[in-house]
């Protein structure tokens, strides 16, 4: 066991891990964030998908001890008090969930595409949920979605929500 | 579900060669842990200890000098490979090769080093990096050695790296730098295959480097070649030296018709690139 220091979504936790457990299945089984799916667990489907540091990785492959210091964000960090955001709500509208077992790890694959990039081509979409499998829709429904809350100004409600955490710092302690 | 090994992530390169000297074949180093977690789960590797590279801030330097020329460090990720503006300024094939290496957030951990290290005859380095003449940098306790990366890799996932050693960093030398270059890739899947078969090339002074990955068991470099011979010639030169295999992914012979075709259209991609660059 490893004592590790991270945050998820906002909120700090010190915790004792397993050194041989990752990242999503000690997010799952220890911690109840069941949001981020297991997959295939090995780095394939994109299911896993969440952001760590700015960046988003397949959990599956990395281990929970590597995310001390982290900062993670969860599909669990997006809607708050039952309010969704803009990219949320457009997946609801498109029909771009059908069994939503894609849907967690796709929507932090987009919030990290429209942080990089605030109003992407549909060829630029396409590239940035390459990582993320889905079985039921097709794909399309998900793209119309994405250009469609970019254009609503998903990218800006993000910066924003970006801003307020950052001048937040520090997080509340579990 | 992974087996109950230990995590070591030691703060320097002092303190990570001593752990490997100490602990020998029982420790395994890693970076993004991208092939080392996956042959985890699959019961392929059983390390006692893995040895997390991160925290050392030496092995993170990715730089480039008109001298030295490109040196990736171990823990570079392939991600930011791409966004250095210097790679592909001066190496397009780097360039080209890493961009089709899986996905966008697989290649947030994947690292250059880990996949030369992997060695496996389909990984996307190894190609471009051969015709760059790329050198392998290697550390232990018990001091430095600086191969080419043709000798480095001696077989299908097979290299001479000892256990108590690791890679530093791989350079690129700057003979080749600023040489046009192109990578071309059969896979089934874009982002989620590996290679089918792969060609890499980098036109230069008037010559061509080329070399073949997934069609023999280490990635093979052509002789280099005037960038006038005929597309004939050079295909030939590839078929005499490849040995490819039938196995999951496709037939003898389609590895060995691609390879033609791959080489075909990086000759005509390089001569227009020339034409254009002097018109
Ligand atoms: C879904 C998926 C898709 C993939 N697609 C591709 C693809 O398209 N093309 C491709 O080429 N590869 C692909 N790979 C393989 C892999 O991602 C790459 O080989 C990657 O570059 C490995 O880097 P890493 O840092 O993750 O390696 P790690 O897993 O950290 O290490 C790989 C091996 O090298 C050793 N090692 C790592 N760093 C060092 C060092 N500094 N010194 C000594 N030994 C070291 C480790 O012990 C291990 O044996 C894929 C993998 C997955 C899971
Ligand atoms: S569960 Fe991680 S990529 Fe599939
Ligand atoms: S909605 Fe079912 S996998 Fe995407």
């Amino acid at each position: 066991m490893k004592a590790i220091t991270f945050e998820i979504n906002g909120r700090r936790y010190e915790r004792e891990v397993p050194e041989y457990k990752t990242l999503l299945h000690y997010l799952r089984e220890d911690l109840g964030f069941t949001g981020t799916k297991e997959g295939c667990g090995a780095g394939e489907c994109g299911a896993c998908t969440l952001i760590m540091n700015g960046k988003p990785v397949n959990s599956c492959l990395v281990l929970a001890v590597e995310a001390d210091g982290a900062v993670i964000e969860t599909i669990e960090g997006e809607a708050r008090e039952g309010k969704l955001t803009i990219v949320q709500k457009s997946f609801d509208e498109h029909h771009a969930v059908q069994c939503g077992f894609c849907t967690g790890g796709m929507i932090m694959s987009v919030k990290d595409l429209l942080r990089r990039n605030s109003s992407p081509e549909r060829a630029e979409v396409i590239e940035g949920i390459e990582g993320n499998f889905c079985r039921c829709t097709g794909y399309e429904q998900i793209i119309e979605a994405v250009l469609d809350a970019a254009g609503r100004g998903a990218a800006e409600e993000i910066r924003q929500r970006d801003a307020a955490a950052s001048s937040k710092k520090g997080g509340r302690d579990v | 579900m992974l087996h109950e090994f230990a995590y070591h992530r030691p703060a320097s390169l002092e303190e990570a060669l001593g752990f490997l000297k100490e602990k020998g074949s029982a420790a395994t180093v890693f970076a993004g842990g991208t092939d080392l977690f996956v042959n985890i789960r699959a019961g392929v590797a059983k390390p006692g200890t893995v040895v997390d590279l991160k925290g050392i801030p030496a092995l993170r330097t990715l730089s480039w000098d008109d001298r030295e020329g490109l040196s990736i460090g171990a823990c570079v990720t392939v991600n930011e490979l791409l966004q250095h503006p210097e790679t592909s300024r001066y190496y397009p094939v780097l360039h080209a090769a890493g961009e089709e290496l899986a996905t966008y957030q697989l290649r947030n951990r994947a690292t250059v080093v880990g996949n030369i290290v992997t060695a496996s005859p389909c990984g996307d380095f190894g190609s471009p990096l051969l015709t760059l003449s790329g050198e392998v940098v290697l550390l232990s306790a018990d001091g430095e050695r600086r191969v080419p990366l043709r000798d480095f890799i001696t077989g299908v996932k097979k290299t001479i790296i000892k256990p108590e050693e690791i890679v530093a960093r791989v350079i690129v030398p700057v003979t080749w730098a600023g040489a046009a270059g192109g990578y071309e890739k059969l896979k089934r899947i874009k982002g989620h295959d590996l290679g089918v078969v792969s060609v890499a090339m980098i036109r230069h002074n008037g010559a061509i480097r080329c070399a073949v990955s997934s069609a023999a068991p280490t990635p093979v470099l052509l002789p280099d070649m005037p960038a006038s011979s005929p597309v004939k010639e050079v295909q030939d030169k590839a078929q005499e030296m490849i040995s490819p295999i039938d196995d999951v992914r496709c037939t003898r012979e389609y590895r060995a018709f691609m390879v033609n075709v791959f080489i075909e259209r990086l000759m005509k991609h390089l001569e227009s690139a020339r034409q254009e660059a002097s018109a």
